[in-house]
């Protein structure tokens, strides 16, 4: 019997599919950025599914909110309502992208179904874990013991990519001309 | 022909089937479209799907490990952003245009 939550399920995999879809083929990059936003938050709602609360609130801020805004405030910077050639020429190459993508969606479904069809349940979780804490709780516990160093290395990361775009973007005198 | 609800019946193979489509959608916005920055929000969808798959794996093998590493991957698809849209705005400085097609000019 299907529960609500298959339900729920079905209605967010269709939005992000269909969004997705926008993403690539809206021929306006505004509307492209808008669709990604749409499929994020669906995307952040399916992580709530999997019980990943505190995954799905940093999916929000972080992805819905941060990158997608960096995407919009960079087109309009560009300013780029009429956009030519949108897609990539040539029948054939396209032809051979979009059949190669076929082919390897195959594989990765019947590979797939192959492996996790026969038991495909996820395990309900422990009785007194009903809160989203104690999930949250283990997640940062496993991110401050055993990954602590990694966590490190990101923030290190972090800084030296923040120096790295500002630079970047300097580079011929800033977004406004120096004369 | 009635499909057996049985099927219809959510578990992880569905996620998996969500991020594959998802993860293609993504390869093939990267393959065929030309604006550099339609590209990146492509890559960002095909990030996503990746993360969909080690949720539902987390969730499935009752770990967090799936867990920490899309925090790690949601960090360093925040940095390549960042990069990758600094590289269009650099690109669109000189050549008024953010076709994939000027890449090849930029040194230095």
């Amino acid at each position: 019997m299907l529960t609500s939550q298959d339900f729920l399920f079905y209605f967010l995999a269709l939005i992000s599919v269909v969004f997705g879809l926008g993403v690539i083929l809206y021929r306006n990059p505004i509307y492209s950025a808008l669709s990604l936003v749409i499929t994020m938050i669906s995307v952040a709602f399916l992580f709530g599914t999997l019980d990943a609360w505190f995954i799905a609130g940093v999916q929000l801020i972080v992805y819905a909110g941060a990158v997608t805004v960096l995407f919009v405030m960079v087109l309009m910077l560009f300013d780029l309502k009429h956009e030519m050639k949108t897609f990539s020429k040539g029948m054939i190459g396209n032809g051979i992208k979009l059949a190669t993508s076929g082919v390897i969606l195959g594989m990765m479904i019947v590979f797939m179904w192959s492996t996790y069809a026969t038991e495909p349940t996820f395990k309900p979780i422990a009785a007194d874990a009903t809160s989203s804490v104690e999930p949250t709780r283990a997640l940062a516990t496993s991110l401050f013991t055993t990954y602590l160093f990694s966590f490190e290395v990101i923030g290190i990361l972090l800084l030296v990519i923040a120096v790295g775009a500002v630079t970047l973007s300097r580079i011929s005198g800033g977004t406004h001309h120096a004369d | 022909m009635p499909i057996n609800p049985a099927v219809l019946k959510v578990g992880i193979d569905h996620y998996l089937y969500l991020s594959a489509i998802l993860f293609v959608f993504g390869m093939l916005g990267v393959l065929m479209r030309r604006n550099v920055i339609v590209i990146l929000m492509s890559i960002e969808l095909m990030l996503n799907a990746v993360n969909i798959s080690f949720i539902a794996f987390s969730r499935y093998s009752d770990n967090m490990n799936g867990q920490v590493m899309v925090f790690f991957v949601m960090t360093i698809a925040a940095a390549e952003a960042a990069v990758g849209l600094a590289l269009a705005v650099t690109v669109f400085k000189k050549f008024r245009e953010v076709n994939i097609r000027f890449f090849e000019h930029l040194k230095g």
